[in-house]
């Protein structure tokens, strides 16, 4: 054995057990995830607790993260930079004229933002502002307008960069590029059935609409977005073709949204400049730092073989490759839940890779459908942050937005299962433009 | 009604304290920009040497970034945590916070103590790329448990006001 006076199965009760009782008591999930190892580091002979502070000092020293801060503080400049107004004028022009066209742009800027920032929660606190007030005033429900913010969030991490993705593929060692071209007919798909739900609503609920652009309306506006519309296409060709790293492309994308805001579009100023840093740092330390204890947490499950203890029980099963997808999908629609995306995928994605390996899924395929699934959970309550802070801005309880956000996720779970039963969905792109990533 | 004694005392240093540390935030987000930046233009243009501290400076700041973000996240209570009694008001909710904030001290003070022997076990050591001494990165884990405890410390005193005088009472 592994010389622990636990077993693998009285230690997972340790963790899991004081990790969750520690959450009904409303402790932060951060600083849960790091109690719960407490127990076993004072029981263990070999373990003491410095471990924890060791395994959250190694999680937070790493040169893949740093593109975390970059994707946020490359939507913040965004914002205070003027690139923001300018997409959503564009958006206007391209689909203000059809039925709901307020709540259309919310979807269509998410995609345009989803191109550049890598981050749902950045996503879903900057449009909150944008829309939820306005779609107000021109008569939308609440609960439809904060429905439709926070599920047309998640595209950002699932339309490339993003962060997910990054995370992903460092820590369970899967091509980045790969994921980032894996991520665009899916994220496309999912933004589509956003727009028919707006589209059906709007008509059930006789939602208001713009009229349509004259075409030097749409011609001018998109001229001013080109610009900005050019970012996605320096990032990640930058990641694809080789140019930089995934950190190194997220430090591209905030020097360029920088001299965009400074040189093209002129509308920073040093306040703005320094409250976008000052917001990145806050965000950056409230998600990563469960980075820190979500590693010391999945070292403790590896230290007691929890992987394969689990591995060989599922295996049992015998279940086939799309059975497995939907086994996978259904884990982290599950701990989505509960959990934030990053640290699900240092816990639970280790403990899935053998499983999907043993399925025979692509290792892109099985990333594919882990992110899209831990994307849907970031507005899945209990803890569902873009729905949290769509919410907040806009005043109401979870609740009150609870139906309408359970409508809108029904056809996207829909494009989750075609991602399941076809996997050329995530693997046509990479297969297309760059083989050697699927190898 | 200002607090007064011990606990003003604490409020104002608690907001002088996190003034600073917003300052140190703005620094240290605003310069990991500039490391990763001269490895990419090292790397396309020939105006630069390759540096090969760019890569340590880079990560180090973004544990400092991570920690000090992390420390001010405590005094904002932003860490996010899943609520799964969103409707509690008043006392109730104070009792709540108070027990909540119970297992944050417990954290702080694992963070401090074990942090302490993580500062001292560096002390001597310098990194492997950029040669920085180590214990300017490990001691963020003691800092941060002291930040913790003053931070969390006035946001339970506070409930504790609310649990035995009532919500109004509040300053």
């Amino acid at each position: 054995m592994i010389g622990a006076s636990l077993s693998a199965g009285q230690a997972a009760a340790l963790l899991f057990g004081v990790f969750f009782a520690l959450l009904l008591a409303r402790v932060p999930v951060a600083v849960a995830l790091g109690l719960a190892c407490l127990p076993s580091l004072l029981i263990e002979e070999r373990l003491w607790p410095m471990i924890l502070v060791q395994e959250t000092f190694n999680g937070f020293n790493s040169f893949i993260l740093i593109a975390v801060p970059f994707f946020l503080l490359a939507a913040n400049l965004m914002n205070v930079g003027g690139i923001t107004d300018r997409l959503v004028r564009f958006s206007r022009s391209l689909v203000g004229h059809f039925p709901g066209g307020l709540a259309q742009i919310n979807v269509v800027l998410s995609i345009f933002f989803a191109g550049i920032s890598g981050s749902s929660t950045a996503d879903a606190a900057s449009q909150s502002k944008i829309f939820i007030e306005a779609q107000r005033r021109e008569g939308y429900d609440d609960s439809f307008s904060v429905a439709i913010t926070a599920v047309s969030a998640v595209l950002a991490v699932i339309i490339p960069p993003s962060i997910l993705m990054i995370v992903w593929g460092g820590v369970l060692t899967v091509s980045i590029g790969g994921l980032f071209l894996a991520g665009v007919i899916p994220g496309l798909l999912i933004g589509f059935a956003q727009m028919a739900t707006v589209h059906v609503y709007a008509k059930l609920r006789g939602y208001p609409t713009y009229p349509r652009a004259t075409l030097k309306e749409f011609l001018v506006s998109a001229f001013i977005s080109i610009p900005a519309l050019m970012t996605p296409f320096i990032i990640i060709g930058g990641k694809i073709f080789g140019w930089f790293t995934a950190t190194e492309s997220a430090c591209i994308a905030v020097l360029y949204a920088g001299a965009l805001s400074v040189f093209v579009y002129r509308e920073m100023d040093w306040k703005g400049l320094r409250m976008a840093f000052s917001d990145t740092g806050r965000l950056s330390g409230i998600t990563l730092f469960c980075v820190g204890t979500a590693s010391a947490f999945g070292w403790l499950m590896a230290y007691y073989k929890m992987p394969e203890a689990l591995l060989s029980g599922v295996l049992a099963w015998q279940m086939g490759a799309s059975m497995t997808g939907f086994f996978i999908a259904g884990v982290f629609l599950v701990v989505g839940c509960f959990l934030d995306a990053i640290p699900a995928i240092i816990i639970v994605g280790t403990i899935l890779q053998p499983i999907a390996e043993a399925a025979g899924l692509h290792p892109i395929h099985f990333a594919m459908i882990g992110i899209v699934s831990l994307a849907f959970g970031l507005v899945t309550p209990p803890y569902g942050l873009c729905l949290m802070i769509a919410c907040s801005v806009a005043g109401i309880r979870i609740t009150d937005a609870l139906k309408d956000t359970l409508i809108m996720l029904v056809p996207m779970l829909a494009v989750l299962a075609v991602l399941i039963l076809w996997p050329d969905m995530a693997l046509l792109l990479p297969r297309l433009i760059e083989p050697d990533f699927l190898k | 009604m200002a607090p007064i004694g011990a606990r003003g005392v604490l409020r104002r240093f608690n907001a002088l304290y996190a003034a600073l540390l917003d300052f140190l935030l703005v620094i240290s987000v605003a310069s990991i920009i500039l490391p990763v930046s001269l490895q990419i233009f090292a790397r396309f243009t020939e105006l630069l040497p390759h540096y090969i501290w760019t890569e340590e400076a880079s990560r180090f700041l973004l544990v400092w970034t991570v920690m000090i973000g992390a420390m001010i996240a405590i005094r904002e209570g932003t860490h996010f945590n899943v609520d799964l009694f969103p409707g509690l008001k008043g006392r109730t909710k104070a009792a709540a916070d108070i027990f909540a904030g119970l297992f944050i001290l417990l954290f702080a003070f694992v963070f401090l103590w074990w942090g302490i022997e993580f500062t001292d076990s560096a002390w001597y050591r310098i990194s492997e790329l950029a040669e920085l001494p180590l214990w300017t990165i490990h001691i963020a884990w003691p800092v941060a448990g002291f930040s913790w405890i003053v931070f969390q410390g006035e946001r339970m005193w506070d409930s504790l006001d609310v649990l035995l005088h009532g919500e109004e009472h509040l300053p």
